[in-house]
């Protein structure tokens, strides 16, 4: 059985093609300001690149928050279900799950069957997502690309305080203009996303195994600030940035 | 009928006095829509958007208002009597002390505190209320009471979407009382003769804050939710209860705000739980959705104990923070959507 599941979230949108539970295929790309456009296109380029047809989809799901503009979809499910989903199937004991996008982070915690348990997601607040590192590597004019590495380089992290997008990005030109070293600002704010999220878990057990996803967690500052704080080791599928669309696809053969 | 304005954000002003001094009892809601820019002149944007937006429908109307009267409510909106009366224009403001608590000697002090109301509202439009007008009065809104509850129950058993629900019970406290009762007893028929239940909703249980405008209810209407039950001022608590028919009617409307099912900013909790437990085992629902509007202090700090001892008690229930915004928020929905599949 041939599915497909599309993750749109609020940078990129995922796809992730799934034969007989083997993953096939998987692509990302910008979503940009139409949702509707983002999938067509991100759908259009996969069967190209695949050489199907669209009749061959045996069931197509949507996730992410862009999913209720899948008009073609047989399913809409919610990215948490999509990222447990997702997260099995990378390590199948998975018991907790930190992912963090674009807009949003959540914490998903699962029963010993598998199932979700319980989640807990951030507030309207860009503080601890993907948002807030864009404009902290625009502030330090780096790449996002080369954020995680140049943290793991840091002597001492620098302390950042401010829970605000905003603010934090004026402290952090604060730090700039005193001469703080940028490996350390760097991972101070890698610090404080992991605090934030950390605290968002609530004072509970960590689950374990526990799996970072979502494009957040190709940052490997990201997950090196959160093991220190949890104190436990942290997997990371390859396919962090598109669990979402993987898990949401898994969804559509059990469907 | 010139309405006479009232804030409260709970359900216990006594709107059977206003009734009886010839006026319609008329509770500030706010507009979500005008926002509450024109009274963040006045007011710290920390405080609870709902009650700026209250002062920023004063601000802009109070001159078509007979009166404003204040319940005594949660501490941030109480402290907002002097702000209003240096800044809305009004020719008569009162504040209602309604006891915190419901002993003898808060009801002794509350008997005073209705009586003191009365005699201001005398003394100022020059009225003499008797004990046959306030008597009429907890009649009629009786009446409006039992038809509302009558109501309220149809939605565990017929399609009753949620804002047309939210939509009756802003009517109840806005409308001119005597046409109220009217088109409550014509949306009674209309709602005995709905489509049963919709299999693909799921029922469920509304805590928290109020919810003042019909926006958040279509919210949980998108996500799959119908509301069965609640827990809020604008909702079951203002009809839950039916005045008793004492000979003194101030009597009996003390006795009637010792009965009434309490919101978060009264004291001790207890009762609270009690309330939300007992309606929790008459009708069945599959969650309880505990919302809190950003800033509403007295449900946001009661919020972990009523989620930890519903949990302790075998249901399911999902906390969620709002904006004062009518715009559909996805988060929110996701959130719910989750929870949805969670059942």
């Amino acid at each position: 059985m041939l599915t497909v599941g599309i993750d749109i979230g609020s940078i990129t949108t995922k796809i992730a093609v799934i034969d007989d539970n083997k993953l096939l295929f998987t692509d990302v790309s910008f979503t940009g300001y139409n949702a509707e456009k983002a999938w067509q296109s991100i759908l259009d380029k996969t069967l190209t690149r695949l050489g199907i047809e669209q009749s061959a989809i045996d069931r197509l799901i949507a996730t992410g928050y862009g999913r209720n503009s899948v008009d073609i979809a047989d399913k809409k499910i919610t990215e948490i279900m999509c990222h447990a989903s997702g997260a099995r199937f990378f390590l199948p004991k998975t018991r907790g799950i930190i992912d963090i996008g674009g807009q949003d982070s959540k914490f998903i915690s699962l029963g010993d069957n598998g199932s979700v348990g319980d989640f807990v997601m951030n507030d309207k607040c860009s503080a601890g997502t993907g948002r807030f590192l864009e404009v902290m590597a625009r502030a330090l004019e780096l790449n996002l690309e080369d954020f995680g590495k140049i943290s793991l380089m840091a002597k001492k992290p620098a302390k950042i305080s401010s829970m605000c997008t905003v603010f934090a990005e004026s402290e952090v030109i604060s730090l700039i203009s005193k001469g703080e070293a940028r490996e350390n600002i760097v991972a101070g704010i890698h610090e404080s996303i992991a605090s934030r999220v950390t605290s968002m878990m609530g004072q509970s057990a960590t689950p374990k195994p526990l799996v970072l996803t979502g494009g957040v967690a190709k940052n490997i500052g990201i997950k090196k600030a959160l093991e220190k704080i949890l104190k436990i080791k942290i997997e990371v599928p390859d396919t962090a940035q598109v669990n979402g669309a993987i898990g949401a696809a898994l969804l559509g053969q059990k469907q | 009928m010139q309405k006479f304005a009232y804030f409260d954000t709970g359900h216990e002003f006594p709107e059977e006095i206003i009734m009886a001094a010839g006026f319609t009892p008329y509770k500030i809601l706010g507009d979500v829509h005008v926002g509450t820019a024109a009274a963040n002149d006045f007011l710290f944007q920390y405080l609870c958007p709902f009650a700026r937006g209250c002062m920023a429908e004063a601000l802009s109307d109070s001159e078509q208002w007979a009166g404003i009267g204040f319940a005594h409510g949660c501490d941030a909106t109480n402290r907002q009597f002097d702000v209003w009366k240096a800044h809305v224009k009004h020719t008569f403001l009162h504040w209602l002390d309604v006891p915190m608590k419901i002993n003898k000697t808060a009801q002794t002090f509350y008997r005073q505190d209705l009586n003191q109301f009365i005699k201001a509202l005398n003394r100022h439009f020059d009225l003499s209320i008797s004990r046959e007008q306030l008597r009429a009065a907890i009649n009629r809104s009786n009446k409006i009471k039992t038809v509302m509850k009558q109501l309220a129950a149809l939605r565990a058993e017929k399609d009753i979407p949620n804002p047309d629900y939210f939509e009756m019970t802003r009517m109840a406290v806005q409308e001119p009382k005597e046409q109220l009762l009217l088109n409550l007893e014509v949306m009674l028929d209309d709602w005995q003769n709905r489509d049963p239940f919709p299999k693909d909703k799921t029922p469920i249980l509304l805590t928290g804050s109020d919810v003042t405008y019909k926006e958040w209810m279509e919210v949980l209407e998108v996500s799959g939710f119908r509301v069965v039950r609640d827990d809020l001022s604008l909702g079951e608590r203002y009809f839950n209860t039916t005045i008793q028919d004492f000979d003194d009617p101030v009597e009996a409307l003390v006795d009637y705000n010792c009965r009434i099912p309490q919101p978060a900013t009264k004291v001790p909790s207890d009762n609270r739980m009690q309330y939300l437990l007992q309606i929790l085992d008459e009708t069945k629902v599959e969650g309880v959705i505990l919302q809190t509007l950003k800033f509403c202090e007295p449900y946001a700090l009661d919020a972990p104990w009523v989620i930890e001892t519903l949990k302790h008690h075998g249901y399911k229930v999902i906390p969620l923070e709002r904006e004062f915004t009518p715009t559909l928020d996805h988060q929110t929905i996701t959130r719910l959507e989750t929870f949805k599949e969670l059942l």
